[in-house]
C-alpha cells in the first residue's frame, strides 16, 4: 500500500510526532504508515485522514497485487 | 495522575516480593523476577522516567505485543514439557529446582523480547528476500535441533540392538547438526540485526 501521508502532513506544516499526537498512536507507527510498511485499520486511516483533512482514498492508495 | 498511581503500585509490588523472596531465601526467583520486570517493562519504565507518561498503546503495538505474547506462551508451553521430562528423570541432578524454573522464566523473557521486536522493527524492515532466509534458517536450526535429540536416541538404539558403535547417527548428533544449527543461528541472528537497526525504521 502507498501513502500520501507525508505530503498532506507537510501541507498543514505537521510533524510526525504531532500527528501521532492527534491521532494518539506512536511516533513510530506514523513512520511505518508513511513508508507503507504497516496496513492501518479502517478506523486508524479514518482518523489519520481526518486529521489531515482529507479523504482516506486520497491518502492510502491500494496496490492491486 | 494515572503514571503516578502505577508507579506507586510497581514499587509496593516489587517491595513485597522483594521481602517475600529474600525471607524465603529465594535468590534465584528473585533475580530472575528482578530481571524479568526490568525486561518486560523496559519501555514503560523508560517512558516514565524520561517523559512521565505511560508510552501510547496503539494498534500496532497491540498488534505486535499479542503475536509476541502468542510466540512466548507456546515457547513456555513446550520449555515446561521438556523441563517435566528432565526433571522426572533426574536429568538435573543436584540442581535447585528455583534455578531450572528461574532460567526459564529469563529465557521465556528473553524470547518475549526478541519476538517483540521481530514484530515491532525487524519485520517491517526486512525486504522479501531477507525476510524468506530468516524464515529458512529458522526452520533449519529447529530442524537440526530436533536431529541432535534424534540422533542421539537412533545411535543408542542402534547400538544396543545390533551390537556395535553405530557411527552415522552419532556423527549426525554431535557434530553435523550442530554445526548447522550454529551456522543457520547465526546467519538468522545477522538478519535480524540488520533489521533491527536499518535505517527504514527512524524515518
Amino acid at each position: 500500500m502507498k501513502t500520501r501521508m507525508k505530503e498532506y502532513r507537510a501541507r498543514l506544516g505537521l510533524t510526525q510526532e504531532q500527528l501521532a499526537e492527534i491521532v494518539g498512536v506512536r511516533r513510530e507507527t506514523i513512520i511505518f504508515l508513511e513508508k507503507g510498511k504497516y496496513n492501518p485499520s479502517l478506523k486508524l486511516a479514518s482518523n489519520i485522514a481526518r486529521a489531515l483533512g482529507a479523504c482516506i482514498e486520497d491518502i492510502f492508495i491500494l496496490n492491486d497485487e | 495522575m494515572k503514571c503516578r498511581i502505577i508507579l506507586w503500585m510497581y514499587s509496593v509490588i516489587s517491595v513485597l516480593a522483594l521481602l517475600l523472596l529474600l525471607s524465603r531465601e529465594n535468590i534465584f526467583v528473585l533475580l530472575a523476577l528482578v530481571l524479568g520486570v526490568l525486561l518486560l517493562g523496559h519501555r514503560e519504565i523508560w517512558s516514565l522516567i524520561r517523559y512521565r507518561r505511560l508510552p501510547v498503546i496503539d494498534e500496532r503495538v497491540r498488534d505486535n505485543l499479542s503475536n509476541a505474547m502468542r510466540l512466548t506462551g507456546i515457547l513456555f508451553f513446550i520449555t515446561s514439557i521438556v523441563l517435566l521430562l528432565l526433571l522426572r528423570f533426574n536429568v538435573f541432578k543436584g540442581v535447585p529446582v528455583e534455578l531450572i524454573v528461574s532460567g526459564e522464566f529469563v529465557m521465556v523473557g528473553i524470547v518475549y523480547l526478541i519476538g517483540y521486536y521481530y514484530y515491532d522493527r525487524v519485520r517491517p524492515n526486512l525486504g522479501k528476500r531477507a525476510a524468506r532466509w530468516l524464515k529458512i534458517c529458522l526452520i533449519t536450526a529447529g530442524l537440526s535441533l530436533s536431529t541432535v535429540a534424534l540422533g542421539i536416541v537412533l545411535h543408542n538404539l542402534i547400538s544396543y540392538w545390533f551390537d556395535f558403535e553405530e557411527a552415522f547417527f552419532f556423527i549426525l548428533a554431535l557434530l553435523a547438526a550442530p554445526a548447522v544449527f550454529a551456522v543457520s543461528m547465526l546467519v538468522s541472528l545477522v538478519i535480524y540485526i540488520k533489521g533491527l537497526f536499518s535505517p527504514a525504521g527512524e524515518g
